[in-house]
Protein backbone atom coordinates (compact mmCIF):
# COMPACT_ATOMS: atom_id res chain seq x y z
CA UNK A 1 0.00 0.00 0.00
CA UNK A 2 1.42 3.24 -0.92
CA UNK A 3 0.66 6.78 -0.84
CA UNK A 4 0.21 8.08 -4.56
CA UNK A 5 1.04 11.32 -4.78
CA UNK A 6 4.86 12.73 -5.74
CA UNK A 7 5.79 15.96 -5.85
CA UNK A 8 1.96 17.08 -5.10
CA UNK A 9 0.89 14.99 -8.23
CA UNK A 10 -1.30 12.34 -7.77
CA UNK A 11 -0.30 9.18 -9.66
CA UNK A 12 -3.28 6.74 -11.04
CA UNK A 13 -1.32 2.60 -10.91
CA UNK A 14 -2.09 0.00 -14.13
CA UNK A 15 -0.94 -3.77 -13.41
CA UNK A 16 2.07 -3.25 -16.54
CA UNK A 17 3.94 -6.83 -15.97
CA UNK A 18 5.57 -8.80 -13.60
CA UNK A 19 9.31 -9.06 -12.59
CA UNK A 20 10.26 -12.46 -11.00
CA UNK A 21 6.81 -12.94 -9.73
CA UNK A 22 6.81 -9.49 -8.16
CA UNK A 23 4.09 -7.50 -10.18
CA UNK A 24 5.11 -3.58 -11.67
CA UNK A 25 2.53 -0.96 -11.87
CA UNK A 26 3.23 1.89 -14.81
CA UNK A 27 1.64 5.24 -13.96
CA UNK A 28 -0.54 7.35 -16.35
CA UNK A 29 0.80 10.24 -15.82
CA UNK A 30 4.56 9.32 -16.35
CA UNK A 31 4.80 5.73 -17.63
CA UNK A 32 7.16 4.94 -15.20
CA UNK A 33 7.50 1.43 -13.97
CA UNK A 34 7.03 0.88 -10.40
CA UNK A 35 7.89 -2.23 -8.35
CA UNK A 36 5.22 -3.48 -6.20
CA UNK A 37 6.94 -5.03 -3.43
CA UNK A 38 9.19 -1.73 -2.27
CA UNK A 39 7.61 1.07 -4.06
CA UNK A 40 10.40 2.27 -6.22
CA UNK A 41 10.58 3.58 -9.35
CA UNK A 42 12.79 1.15 -11.03
CA UNK A 43 12.48 2.44 -15.06
CA UNK A 44 11.05 5.56 -16.45
CA UNK A 45 11.66 9.13 -15.91
CA UNK A 46 10.79 8.93 -12.08
CA UNK A 47 13.04 5.82 -11.45
CA UNK A 48 14.97 5.96 -7.94
CA UNK A 49 11.93 7.89 -6.67
CA UNK A 50 10.08 6.11 -3.75
CA UNK A 51 6.53 5.78 -2.75
CA UNK A 52 5.97 6.08 0.94
CA UNK A 53 4.81 3.41 3.04
CA UNK A 54 1.29 3.34 3.87
CA UNK A 55 1.64 0.18 6.77
CA UNK A 56 -0.82 -2.86 6.25
CA UNK A 57 -2.60 -4.96 8.64
CA UNK A 58 -2.74 -8.32 7.30
CA UNK A 59 -4.99 -10.34 9.63
CA UNK A 60 -8.18 -12.24 9.12
CA UNK A 61 -11.14 -10.41 8.84
CA UNK A 62 -12.48 -11.84 12.07
CA UNK A 63 -9.06 -10.00 13.76
CA UNK A 64 -9.28 -6.64 12.09
CA UNK A 65 -13.10 -6.54 12.85
CA UNK A 66 -12.37 -6.33 16.71
CA UNK A 67 -10.56 -3.55 16.50
CA UNK A 68 -12.56 -1.61 13.37
CA UNK A 69 -15.98 -2.28 14.31
CA UNK A 70 -17.35 1.04 11.93
CA UNK A 71 -14.72 0.22 9.80
CA UNK A 72 -15.44 -0.24 5.44
CA UNK A 73 -14.61 -2.91 3.07
CA UNK A 74 -13.82 -3.07 -0.43
CA UNK A 75 -16.65 -4.54 -1.81
CA UNK A 76 -16.35 -7.29 -4.44
CA UNK A 77 -16.99 -6.11 -8.10
CA UNK A 78 -20.58 -7.78 -9.03
CA UNK A 79 -19.58 -8.78 -12.10
CA UNK A 80 -16.34 -10.30 -11.49
CA UNK A 81 -18.62 -11.89 -8.86
CA UNK A 82 -21.12 -13.03 -10.66
CA UNK A 83 -18.72 -14.89 -13.49
CA UNK A 84 -18.21 -17.58 -10.70
CA UNK A 85 -13.98 -18.99 -10.91
CA UNK A 86 -12.47 -15.58 -10.73
CA UNK A 87 -12.42 -14.84 -7.55
CA UNK A 88 -12.78 -18.17 -6.50
CA UNK A 89 -12.45 -19.04 -2.95
CA UNK A 90 -9.14 -21.00 -2.73
CA UNK A 91 -6.34 -21.00 -0.26
CA UNK A 92 -3.89 -19.32 -1.71
CA UNK A 93 -1.12 -20.85 -0.13
CA UNK A 94 -2.58 -24.48 -1.69
CA UNK A 95 -3.04 -22.85 -5.17
CA UNK A 96 0.15 -21.45 -5.12
CA UNK A 97 1.98 -24.32 -4.04
CA UNK A 98 1.99 -25.46 -7.65
CA UNK A 99 2.83 -23.18 -9.81
CA UNK A 100 6.71 -24.09 -10.83
CA UNK A 101 9.42 -21.74 -8.70
CA UNK A 102 11.63 -20.49 -11.30
CA UNK A 103 14.13 -18.17 -9.43
CA UNK A 104 16.93 -19.69 -8.21
CA UNK A 105 17.81 -20.01 -4.68
CA UNK A 106 22.27 -19.56 -3.30
CA UNK A 107 23.51 -22.83 -2.77
CA UNK A 108 22.87 -24.00 1.35
CA UNK A 109 19.55 -21.62 1.43
CA UNK A 110 18.33 -21.94 5.16
CA UNK A 111 14.59 -23.07 3.73
CA UNK A 112 12.88 -24.44 0.69
CA UNK A 113 11.13 -22.23 -1.50
CA UNK A 114 8.28 -22.21 -0.54
CA UNK A 115 8.43 -22.15 3.04
CA UNK A 116 6.41 -18.96 4.54
CA UNK A 117 8.10 -16.80 6.02
CA UNK A 118 6.99 -13.72 8.43
CA UNK A 119 9.92 -10.89 6.68
CA UNK A 120 10.52 -7.77 8.51
CA UNK A 121 13.12 -4.87 7.21
CA UNK A 122 14.14 -1.98 9.21
CA UNK A 123 16.69 0.81 8.25
CA UNK A 124 17.30 -1.97 5.14
CA UNK A 125 18.38 -4.76 7.04
CA UNK A 126 16.20 -7.93 6.65
CA UNK A 127 14.96 -10.96 8.50
CA UNK A 128 13.22 -13.85 7.93
CA UNK A 129 10.99 -15.73 10.43
CA UNK A 130 10.06 -19.66 9.75
CA UNK A 131 6.07 -19.50 10.04
CA UNK A 132 6.14 -22.89 11.35
CA UNK A 133 8.81 -21.45 14.01
CA UNK A 134 6.39 -18.57 14.94
CA UNK A 135 3.06 -20.73 15.43
CA UNK A 136 5.31 -23.46 17.53
CA UNK A 137 6.00 -20.42 19.86
CA UNK A 138 2.95 -17.92 18.84
CA UNK A 139 5.51 -15.50 20.40
CA UNK A 140 9.32 -14.92 18.68
CA UNK A 141 11.68 -12.23 20.21
CA UNK A 142 14.07 -10.57 18.30
CA UNK A 143 16.71 -7.58 17.66
CA UNK A 144 16.95 -6.60 13.96
CA UNK A 145 19.26 -3.41 13.48
CA UNK A 146 19.40 -2.98 17.04
CA UNK A 147 15.61 -2.73 17.27
CA UNK A 148 14.12 -4.71 19.60
CA UNK A 149 11.13 -6.56 18.12
CA UNK A 150 8.17 -8.94 18.73
CA UNK A 151 6.21 -10.80 16.37
CA UNK A 152 2.95 -12.66 17.51
CA UNK A 153 1.22 -15.07 15.79
CA UNK A 154 -3.08 -15.18 16.34
CA UNK A 155 -4.06 -19.30 16.55
CA UNK A 156 -5.48 -19.41 13.41
CA UNK A 157 -1.58 -18.97 12.31
CA UNK A 158 -1.57 -16.54 9.27
CA UNK A 159 -2.54 -13.39 11.30
CA UNK A 160 0.65 -11.78 12.57
CA UNK A 161 1.54 -8.32 14.27
CA UNK A 162 5.21 -7.02 14.29
CA UNK A 163 5.86 -4.48 17.32
CA UNK A 164 8.86 -2.52 18.72
CA UNK A 165 9.00 -3.59 22.40
CA UNK A 166 10.34 -0.80 23.78
CA UNK A 167 7.94 1.13 26.37
CA UNK A 168 9.37 4.62 28.04
CA UNK A 169 12.69 3.64 25.92
CA UNK A 170 13.09 -0.07 27.86
CA UNK A 171 13.01 -3.20 25.92
CA UNK A 172 10.54 -5.32 27.35
CA UNK A 173 10.42 -9.55 27.06
CA UNK A 174 6.95 -11.08 26.32
CA UNK A 175 5.50 -14.64 26.73
CA UNK A 176 2.09 -15.65 25.43
CA UNK A 177 -0.35 -16.09 27.66
CA UNK A 178 -2.82 -19.13 27.59
CA UNK A 179 -5.07 -16.78 25.98
CA UNK A 180 -5.20 -16.32 22.03
CA UNK A 181 -6.66 -14.66 19.53
CA UNK A 182 -8.99 -17.75 18.22
CA UNK A 183 -11.35 -17.65 15.53
CA UNK A 184 -14.09 -19.88 16.92
CA UNK A 185 -17.26 -21.28 15.53
CA UNK A 186 -20.35 -19.41 16.74
CA UNK A 187 -23.37 -18.35 15.25
CA UNK A 188 -23.80 -15.28 13.63
CA UNK A 189 -21.70 -14.28 10.47
CA UNK A 190 -21.06 -16.59 7.19
CA UNK A 191 -19.41 -19.81 7.90
CA UNK A 192 -20.59 -19.88 11.30
CA UNK A 193 -17.00 -18.35 12.87
CA UNK A 194 -16.70 -15.30 14.85
CA UNK A 195 -13.52 -13.85 16.85
CA UNK A 196 -13.68 -14.30 20.37
CA UNK A 197 -13.59 -10.44 22.00
CA UNK A 198 -10.32 -9.00 22.90
CA UNK A 199 -8.53 -11.40 25.47
CA UNK A 200 -4.75 -9.95 26.49
CA UNK A 201 -2.52 -12.29 24.65
CA UNK A 202 0.95 -11.07 26.11
CA UNK A 203 2.22 -10.75 29.28
CA UNK A 204 5.67 -8.79 29.44
CA UNK A 205 8.17 -9.85 32.34
CA UNK A 206 9.24 -6.65 33.80
CA UNK A 207 5.67 -5.61 35.39
CA UNK A 208 3.09 -8.70 34.61
CA UNK A 209 1.20 -6.04 32.54
CA UNK A 210 -1.29 -8.00 29.90
CA UNK A 211 -0.77 -7.02 26.53
CA UNK A 212 -3.78 -7.69 23.68
CA UNK A 213 -3.38 -8.75 20.13
CA UNK A 214 -3.28 -5.21 18.99
CA UNK A 215 -0.18 -4.34 21.14
CA UNK A 216 -2.66 -2.47 24.18
CA UNK A 217 -1.83 -2.93 27.25
CA UNK A 218 -4.96 -3.81 29.22
CA UNK A 219 -3.85 -4.19 32.83
CA UNK A 220 -0.89 -3.83 35.16
CA UNK A 221 1.30 -0.71 35.33
CA UNK A 222 1.62 -0.27 31.85
CA UNK A 223 -2.13 -0.37 30.98
CA UNK A 224 -2.82 2.11 28.61
CA UNK A 225 0.07 2.28 26.67
CA UNK A 226 0.65 0.58 23.12
CA UNK A 227 3.30 -0.86 21.30
CA UNK A 228 4.35 0.36 18.11
CA UNK A 229 3.62 -1.01 14.71
CA UNK A 230 5.86 -2.37 12.56
CA UNK A 231 5.29 -3.87 8.87
CA UNK A 232 6.46 -7.05 7.81
CA UNK A 233 5.65 -9.56 4.88
CA UNK A 234 4.24 -12.61 4.77
CA UNK A 235 5.25 -15.02 1.98
CA UNK A 236 7.46 -17.64 0.49
CA UNK A 237 10.85 -17.81 1.04
CA UNK A 238 12.07 -17.50 -2.27
CA UNK A 239 10.13 -14.17 -2.98
CA UNK A 240 11.89 -12.52 -0.03
CA UNK A 241 15.22 -13.70 -1.05
CA UNK A 242 14.82 -12.04 -4.15
CA UNK A 243 14.22 -8.59 -2.73
CA UNK A 244 16.52 -9.46 -0.02
CA UNK A 245 19.60 -11.16 -0.98
CA UNK A 246 21.22 -9.99 2.33
CA UNK A 247 18.48 -11.39 4.50
CA UNK A 248 19.16 -12.49 8.04
CA UNK A 249 17.59 -16.17 8.79
CA UNK A 250 16.17 -16.64 12.46
CA UNK A 251 17.98 -19.26 14.03
CA UNK A 252 16.16 -20.41 17.41
CA UNK A 253 18.44 -22.14 19.70
CA UNK A 254 17.71 -26.47 19.80
CA UNK A 255 20.10 -28.61 22.53
CA UNK A 256 22.44 -30.39 20.10
CA UNK A 257 21.94 -34.11 20.63
CA UNK A 258 24.37 -36.03 22.50
CA UNK A 259 25.12 -39.48 22.83
CA UNK A 260 23.41 -41.42 25.33
CA UNK A 261 26.10 -42.36 27.97
CA UNK A 262 25.49 -45.94 28.68
CA UNK A 263 26.09 -46.87 32.04
CA UNK A 264 27.97 -50.04 31.66
CA UNK A 265 26.93 -52.65 34.42
CA UNK A 266 29.01 -55.39 35.29
CA UNK A 267 28.16 -58.93 35.75
CA UNK A 268 28.30 -59.43 39.11
CA UNK A 269 31.68 -62.16 39.91
CA UNK A 270 29.65 -65.43 40.39
CA UNK B 1 12.96 -0.52 -57.26
CA UNK B 2 10.61 -3.42 -56.51
CA UNK B 3 13.02 -5.16 -54.97
CA UNK B 4 13.86 -2.31 -52.32
CA UNK B 5 10.26 -1.99 -51.81
CA UNK B 6 10.09 -5.99 -50.58
CA UNK B 7 13.15 -5.06 -48.37
CA UNK B 8 11.66 -2.18 -46.76
CA UNK B 9 8.21 -3.82 -46.29
CA UNK B 10 9.86 -6.81 -45.08
CA UNK B 11 11.83 -4.88 -42.91
CA UNK B 12 9.17 -2.91 -41.22
CA UNK B 13 6.59 -5.80 -40.82
CA UNK B 14 9.61 -7.81 -38.93
CA UNK B 15 10.91 -4.45 -36.71
CA UNK B 16 7.03 -3.93 -35.57
CA UNK B 17 6.41 -7.81 -34.33
CA UNK B 18 9.92 -8.13 -32.49
CA UNK B 19 9.21 -4.44 -30.97
CA UNK B 20 6.33 -6.01 -29.64
CA UNK B 21 7.39 -9.65 -29.40
CA UNK B 22 10.50 -8.93 -27.41
CA UNK B 23 8.67 -7.10 -24.16
CA UNK B 24 5.75 -9.59 -24.60
CA UNK B 25 7.57 -12.63 -24.22
CA UNK B 26 10.54 -11.56 -21.20
CA UNK B 27 7.81 -10.04 -18.82
CA UNK B 28 6.07 -13.35 -18.21
CA UNK B 29 5.23 -15.31 -14.95
CA UNK B 30 7.24 -18.03 -14.30
CA UNK B 31 10.41 -16.91 -16.07
CA UNK B 32 12.71 -15.07 -14.73
CA UNK B 33 14.01 -11.48 -15.57
CA UNK B 34 17.15 -9.63 -15.22
CA UNK B 35 17.78 -6.00 -15.22
CA UNK B 36 19.42 -5.76 -18.01
CA UNK B 37 15.88 -7.48 -19.58
CA UNK B 38 13.90 -4.67 -18.57
CA UNK B 39 16.52 -2.09 -19.42
CA UNK B 40 15.59 -3.22 -22.74
CA UNK B 41 11.91 -4.31 -22.76
CA UNK B 42 10.99 -0.69 -20.83
CA UNK B 43 11.84 1.31 -23.93
CA UNK B 44 10.75 -1.24 -26.55
CA UNK B 45 7.40 -0.84 -24.78
CA UNK B 46 7.06 2.51 -24.78
CA UNK B 47 8.39 2.95 -28.19
CA UNK B 48 5.75 0.63 -29.90
CA UNK B 49 2.76 1.76 -30.72
CA UNK B 50 4.41 4.81 -32.58
CA UNK B 51 6.96 2.33 -34.07
CA UNK B 52 4.32 -0.48 -35.36
CA UNK B 53 2.00 2.50 -36.63
CA UNK B 54 5.02 4.03 -38.65
CA UNK B 55 5.91 0.52 -39.60
CA UNK B 56 2.11 -0.75 -40.66
CA UNK B 57 1.82 2.54 -42.94
CA UNK B 58 5.23 1.50 -44.91
CA UNK B 59 3.76 -2.35 -45.11
CA UNK B 60 0.17 -1.34 -46.04
CA UNK B 61 1.20 1.24 -48.56
CA UNK B 62 4.11 -1.09 -50.24
CA UNK B 63 1.99 -3.98 -50.21
CA UNK B 64 -0.49 -2.04 -51.95
CA UNK B 65 1.85 -1.06 -54.77
CA UNK B 66 3.80 -4.40 -54.90
CA UNK B 67 0.05 -6.41 -55.41
CA UNK B 68 0.00 -5.09 -58.64
CA UNK B 69 2.59 -7.10 -59.49
CA UNK B 70 5.63 -5.90 -62.04
CA UNK B 71 4.84 -3.76 -65.01
CA UNK B 72 6.67 -6.14 -67.52
CA UNK B 73 6.23 -9.82 -66.91
CA UNK B 74 9.35 -11.69 -66.79
CA UNK B 75 10.14 -12.91 -70.48
CA UNK B 76 9.31 -16.12 -70.92
CA UNK B 77 12.87 -17.64 -71.74
CA UNK B 78 12.13 -19.35 -75.55
CA UNK B 79 10.94 -22.93 -76.39
CA UNK B 80 10.47 -23.69 -72.82
CA UNK B 81 7.51 -23.98 -70.40
CA UNK B 82 7.31 -21.75 -66.97
CA UNK B 83 7.77 -24.43 -64.04
CA UNK B 84 4.19 -24.09 -62.24
CA UNK B 85 5.39 -22.14 -59.50
CA UNK B 86 6.98 -19.41 -61.63
CA UNK B 87 3.41 -19.27 -63.59
CA UNK B 88 2.59 -15.41 -63.34
CA UNK B 89 -1.13 -16.98 -62.05
CA UNK B 90 0.93 -18.74 -59.36
CA UNK B 91 3.16 -15.85 -58.35
CA UNK B 92 -0.16 -13.66 -58.39
CA UNK B 93 -1.54 -15.53 -55.66
CA UNK B 94 1.79 -15.91 -53.51
CA UNK B 95 2.45 -12.69 -53.44
CA UNK B 96 -1.20 -11.76 -52.22
CA UNK B 97 -1.31 -14.40 -49.53
CA UNK B 98 1.95 -12.84 -48.55
CA UNK B 99 1.29 -9.45 -48.42
CA UNK B 100 -1.73 -10.21 -46.68
CA UNK B 101 -0.04 -12.27 -44.03
CA UNK B 102 2.90 -9.50 -43.57
CA UNK B 103 0.14 -6.75 -43.35
CA UNK B 104 -1.88 -8.71 -40.83
CA UNK B 105 1.07 -10.00 -38.54
CA UNK B 106 1.83 -5.84 -38.70
CA UNK B 107 -1.58 -4.92 -37.88
CA UNK B 108 -2.20 -7.60 -35.28
CA UNK B 109 1.11 -6.27 -33.81
CA UNK B 110 0.40 -2.60 -33.76
CA UNK B 111 -2.89 -3.27 -32.12
CA UNK B 112 -1.52 -5.91 -29.58
CA UNK B 113 0.86 -3.31 -28.20
CA UNK B 114 -1.90 -0.91 -27.39
CA UNK B 115 -3.53 -3.16 -25.35
CA UNK B 116 -2.97 -4.03 -21.81
CA UNK B 117 -2.97 -7.80 -21.75
CA UNK B 118 -2.20 -8.34 -18.50
CA UNK B 119 -5.39 -6.65 -17.72
CA UNK B 120 -7.04 -9.29 -19.62
CA UNK B 121 -6.28 -11.54 -17.26
CA UNK B 122 -6.48 -8.89 -13.75
CA UNK B 123 -9.28 -7.06 -14.94
CA UNK B 124 -8.77 -3.82 -12.87
CA UNK B 125 -11.84 -2.74 -10.35
CA UNK B 126 -14.13 -0.35 -12.67
CA UNK B 127 -15.47 1.44 -9.31
CA UNK B 128 -14.11 1.32 -5.90
CA UNK B 129 -17.00 0.49 -3.44
CA UNK B 130 -16.88 -0.01 0.39
CA UNK B 131 -19.48 -1.72 2.34
CA UNK B 132 -19.57 -1.40 6.48
CA UNK B 133 -18.36 -4.04 8.25
CA UNK B 134 -21.08 -5.46 8.83
CA UNK B 135 -22.51 -5.60 5.52
CA UNK B 136 -19.70 -8.21 4.39
CA UNK B 137 -21.87 -11.10 5.32
CA UNK B 138 -22.52 -12.02 1.62
CA UNK B 139 -18.57 -12.36 0.16
CA UNK B 140 -16.30 -12.30 3.69
CA UNK B 141 -15.87 -14.67 6.00
CA UNK B 142 -14.12 -14.29 9.49
CA UNK B 143 -10.88 -16.07 8.63
CA UNK B 144 -9.98 -14.70 5.19
CA UNK B 145 -7.27 -12.45 5.12
CA UNK B 146 -7.83 -8.86 4.32
CA UNK B 147 -5.39 -5.96 4.22
CA UNK B 148 -6.19 -3.27 6.61
CA UNK B 149 -5.47 0.19 6.30
CA UNK B 150 -5.83 3.77 8.70
CA UNK B 151 -5.53 6.66 6.26
CA UNK B 152 -7.21 9.91 7.03
CA UNK B 153 -9.04 9.01 10.26
CA UNK B 154 -10.98 6.33 7.57
CA UNK B 155 -10.03 2.01 8.77
CA UNK B 156 -10.34 0.10 5.24
CA UNK B 157 -9.58 -3.86 4.67
CA UNK B 158 -9.01 -5.35 1.49
CA UNK B 159 -9.78 -8.56 1.08
CA UNK B 160 -6.78 -10.34 -0.09
CA UNK B 161 -9.02 -12.56 -2.58
CA UNK B 162 -10.00 -9.43 -4.32
CA UNK B 163 -6.39 -8.30 -4.66
CA UNK B 164 -4.74 -11.07 -5.74
CA UNK B 165 -7.65 -10.77 -8.46
CA UNK B 166 -7.45 -7.01 -9.20
CA UNK B 167 -3.70 -6.40 -7.97
CA UNK B 168 -3.74 -2.78 -7.93
CA UNK B 169 -6.54 -0.36 -6.36
CA UNK B 170 -6.43 3.64 -6.55
CA UNK B 171 -8.60 5.43 -4.45
CA UNK B 172 -8.15 8.85 -2.74
CA UNK B 173 -9.19 9.79 0.65
CA UNK B 174 -9.69 13.23 1.36
CA UNK B 175 -6.50 14.67 0.18
CA UNK B 176 -4.55 11.39 0.33
CA UNK B 177 -4.41 9.41 -2.76
CA UNK B 178 -3.69 5.72 -2.48
CA UNK B 179 -2.89 2.59 -4.25
CA UNK B 180 -3.48 -0.62 -3.01
CA UNK B 181 -1.39 -3.33 -3.99
CA UNK B 182 -1.15 -7.27 -3.31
Amino acid sequence: MWESALDGRRLRFHLAGINNQNFIMQDEETGTWWQQVNGRAILGPMKGRQLKLIPADIVAFGVWKLDHPRGRVLAPDPEIEARGDEYAQSDWERNMARRRVVTTLPKGSPFEPRTLIVGIAVNGHAKAYALTELRASRVLLDVVDGRPVLIVAADDGKSVRVFDRRVDGRALEFAATPNSVAIVDGAGSAGGKTAVPRAPVLIDLDTASEWDFAGRATSGPFAGKTLARLPHLLEYWFDWQTYWPKTDVYKPWRPTPKAVDRLEVPKPAS
Amino acid sequence: MRRLLWVLVLLAAVTAVTVVAIPTLTIMPFKPQTTRILEIAYPLRQLAPRVTLVCLVIVTGGALFLLRGPRQPAALPRGRTLRWFRQPLVRHVARGVLLTALVAATGVVTWFCRQNHFEWMFNPLPNVKYVDVGATKSFLTDDEMVMGIEVNGLSLAYPVRQMAYHHVVNDMFGTTPVVVTY
